[in-house]
């Protein structure tokens, strides 16, 4: 299988998408509406930075499953573990709020 | 090409009228909860992110249907799944520019907020775009459930002795005509509400699919190791083939699908409309593409996928040559018993079913709150009571959803000669989003953006588009990242990415050069001759835009014409157009976030964090906009006279239904107590006896 077929379309996907994504970030951080002194605010930063983490490796792990170079099955495993993590720190944003 | 007729038993029909009928039946009675055009459009403000991220997975998923995603699932594999998964991106975007702008500043459809942002003008040309874009939707739709139902069909019926045969178009009317009736009488509500268990449903029925498909195989391991290499690939190669390359589908998907979806896609909007308060629209929106995108992308990609491996090693069983668009059906037909089939195919229709609803729902607010409302304002009919303008506006949005539901079906015949569902959504998305993404994003983050800039973006980008269209190996090739050109459907996807450029470049050189445009109009306007000249410019601008509407002459003569139209129509509407930036900003751009807040609750927001309290009420009269609470509980919920409040039933099941927002009235000492009017019990279907639990909102 070529690159154009494997990872050019993932490095385009990561890279403008990625720019994009940090442009969002920065332009409603710049416009008042993202404020991060907000605890609410700061929780959501975290959320958007998972999420795109998320994607980035569901489709790495996919490419690798593809390529035979990890078992399918590690996909799967890899995104509970992500899925743990993500519940795990966005409940301890929560416990911080209540105190 | 191997098409089929007449799958499924009488079981499975049997399976499938009972599901209709049941599905209609939860619609109708949510339908009761509807007593104004609020209700009827936004099911009131009031619901949970949980209902509302259900409720969006039937209207996502009943869009992004399961034929179209198995027709490419099948024909290229698990890549089938990238558009699902690419959503992401803007999503800073809309959770703190483009949401709150829609709930804080009270509009109720997005032509509403280019009034309100620009210009009644701009206001007129995006409710044509969006119109457009509306029905257009539709009839994808309607075209999508037609290619489901049809192999169930058989080719012909036969009534006294003459036989009838059964086309596409005449399914699809029949299709129509049920899909019409309890959006008609229903309203956002019943829709939501059906959303909410079709949601379930579907997701449910295509991951059982999946399972008998691996079961049928014989277990996972074989599946996957049936499929070819490249089918397990999770994107398209970078440029081909024509039909289905990454580049293009990026384009056309992640940029202009992901910001026309999550922007101007008013049944979406609807459904934040109807979340209790912003953070529960952030909510609903992220817990959507985070994890029930992914898992929708299997959902409705699998049968594609099991086809191709049951191809690979029985294709007797499954020829390779099936109609893509049939293979869901196909596969369905082979792994699912009698029953289950028709439960399966009764899932897929009601999600389709789900979008087509909520597009006609939303495609009748547009109707009635851009043309209905104003056109009446205009014509300056006389005042009417409230509850008697209520009432005719509720009978006018139910005969608007029949138009729409019957321009829908006209619209199929734009579409059905598309070789499967998937290039022709994805064409009608890069033709028909990118002037009103580019309106939509740069209105919001650029306060700059002129009404002039906007107008052009829609005109001059228009006919930059038009250009495109026609002469797609000229205008379109120099940015198709080495695409082949399909002579027959010439670059379904990355048109999105010149039609894109062209309106924002339009848009961008407008905006930069406002002052030269000022500067013009003022020097003409100055001239005694003046008005004669803006009379000339605006005579000469409409024939020009003629000359490549109707494509009169060569291209060099309308290309010539494309840029008149971009330098005459922002002094036209730089002349005619009053706009005053700072009150057409107001609370409208992502900078303006706070005052839009403020604007909203008619005072300074009370970001206090407090707790939520649960009381039982008591009925008094009195003021009908305030509701009052003890001391002690406006204490542990940081809440002062004048704060806005929500209050809902302690239930938590029932997702917000039955609840009001108020403003919280001067306390009294009654610890563990509410007092509210008959009237806000009756709006808020509270129930006596029943628990509520407070909270404030700002």
């Amino acid at each position: 299988m070529n690159f154009s077929h494997t990872w050019l379309p993932f490095f385009y996907l990561y890279g403008l998408g990625g720019i994009l994504f940090i442009a969002g970030i920065f332009i409603t951080i710049k416009a008042g509406s993202f404020d991060l002194n907000r605890k609410d605010h700061k929780k959501w930063m975290w959320i958007l930075l998972f999420g795109f983490v998320w994607y980035l490796m569901m489709h790495a792990l996919m490419i690798w499953a593809a390529l035979d170079i990890i078992s399918v099955y590690t996909v799967p495993i890899v995104l509970l573990g992500m899925v743990v993590v993500f519940v795990v720190v966005t409940l301890m944003f929560r416990k911080t709020k209540r105190v | 090409m191997q098409t089929f007729h007449g799958i499924g038993t009488t079981a499975d029909w049997v399976v499938m009228v009972v599901y209709f009928i049941v599905i209609m039946l939860f619609g109708s009675y949510f339908g009761r909860y509807t007593k104004n055009t609020s209700d009827f459009f936004f099911g009131g403000r009031r619901f949970s992110w949980w209902l509302i991220t259900m409720s969006i997975v039937a209207t996502g998923v009943g869009s992004h249907s399961f034929v179209k995603y198995s027709a490419k699932g099948f024909e290229h594999g698990i890549s089938s799944t990238m558009t699902y998964l690419n959503d992401w991106f803007f999503i800073p975007f809309f959770m703190f520019g483009w949401l709150p702008i829609i709930v804080y500043s009270k509009i109720r459809s997005i032509p509403e907020y280019f009034e309100k942002r620009f210009s009644p003008s701009a206001r007129f040309l995006a409710t044509i775009l969006l119109l457009l874009y509306m029905i257009g939707y539709i009839g994808i739709g309607f075209l999508t459930l037609g290619k489901a139902v049809i192999p169930m069909l058989p080719e012909a019926f036969t009534i006294m002795s003459m036989t009838f045969p059964i086309t596409l178009m005449g399914a699809i009317i029949i299709i129509a005509i049920i899909t019409g009736i309890y959006i008609t009488f229903g309203g956002q509500t019943a829709v939501i509400f059906t959303d909410l268990l079709q949601g379930f449903i579907l997701l449910f029925a295509g991951l059982l699919l999946f399972f008998f498909g691996i079961t049928y195989l014989g277990g996972f391991d074989i599946f996957w190791n049936l499929l070819p290499a490249e089918w397990k690939l999770p994107m398209a190669d970078f440029n081909q083939p024509a039909n289905f390359n990454f580049v293009g589908i990026f384009w056309q998907d992640a940029i202009a699908g992901s910001i026309g979806f999550l922007f101007m896609n008013q049944g979406l909007i609807m459904r934040f409309m109807a979340c209790k308060n912003v953070n529960e629209g952030r909510k609903a929106a992220a817990i959507n593409i985070l994890f029930v995108l992914p898992i929708s992308a299997i959902v409705v990609g699998n049968a594609g996928w099991i086809g191709k491996a049951i191809s690979v090693v029985s294709p007797d069983i499954v020829s390779p040559s099936v109609s893509p668009d049939q293979i869901f059906v196909v596969v369905a037909n082979i792994i699912a018993s009698p029953g289950m089939f028709g439960f399966i195919m009764a899932a897929l229709t009601a999600a389709l079913m789900s979008t087509v609803d909520t597009l006609i729902n939303a495609t009748a607010a547009i109707y009635i709150n851009d043309v209905y409302r104003p056109v009446r304002k205009f014509l300056k009919k006389k005042a009417i009571s409230t509850i008697e303008n209520d009432r005719r506006e509720l009978r006018v949005a139910r005969y608007a959803s029949m138009a729409v539901t019957a321009l829908g079906v006209l619209a199929v015949l734009a579409f059905k000669n598309f070789p499967t569902v998937y290039e022709a959504h994805g064409y009608f998305h890069s033709t028909l989003t990118p002037p009103l993404v580019v309106g939509i994003f740069l209105g919001v983050f650029w306060k700059r953006f002129t009404p002039a800039a906007v107008i052009t973006t829609f005109v001059g980008g228009v006919a930059l588009m038009i250009l495109g269209a026609r002469y797609p190996g000229i205008f379109i090739a120099p940015f198709d990242h080495g695409i082949e050109m399909n002579p027959d459907h010439p670059y379904s996807y990355i048109r999105a990415l010149y039609n894109t450029l062209v309106c924002a470049g339009a848009a961008v050189l407008v905006t930069i050069t406002t002052h030269w445009q000022r500067q013009i109009i003022s020097t003409i306007r100055n001239k005694q001759n003046g008005k004669t000249i803006i009379n000339t410019i605006l005579v000469v601008t409409i024939g020009v835009f003629f000359i490549v509407l109707v494509n009169i002459s060569g291209m060099y003569v309308q290309a010539l014409s494309a840029i008149i139209v971009i330098i005459m129509v922002p002094l036209l509407v730089t002349y005619y157009v009053p706009y005053d930036e700072k009150v057409n900003t107001n609370g409208l751009t992502a900078n303006s976030i706070n005052i839009a807040r403020k604007l909203f609750k008619g005072g300074e927001p009370n970001d206090e964090e407090g707790k939520k309290v649960l009381v039982h009420f008591n009925v008094v009269s009195g003021d009908e906009s305030v509701i009052r609470f003890s001391n002690k509980d406006m204490d542990a919920m940081k809440a002062l006279p004048g704060d806005l409040v929500y209050i809902s039933d302690n239930r938590k099941w029932m997702g917000g239904l039955k609840s009001i927002h108020a403003v919280y009235g001067h306390p009294h000492d009654e610890i563990g107590k509410v007092y509210i009017t008959a009237d806000q019990m009756k709006h808020g279907l509270f129930v006596q006896g029943k628990i509520l639990e407070a909270e404030k909102e700002m």
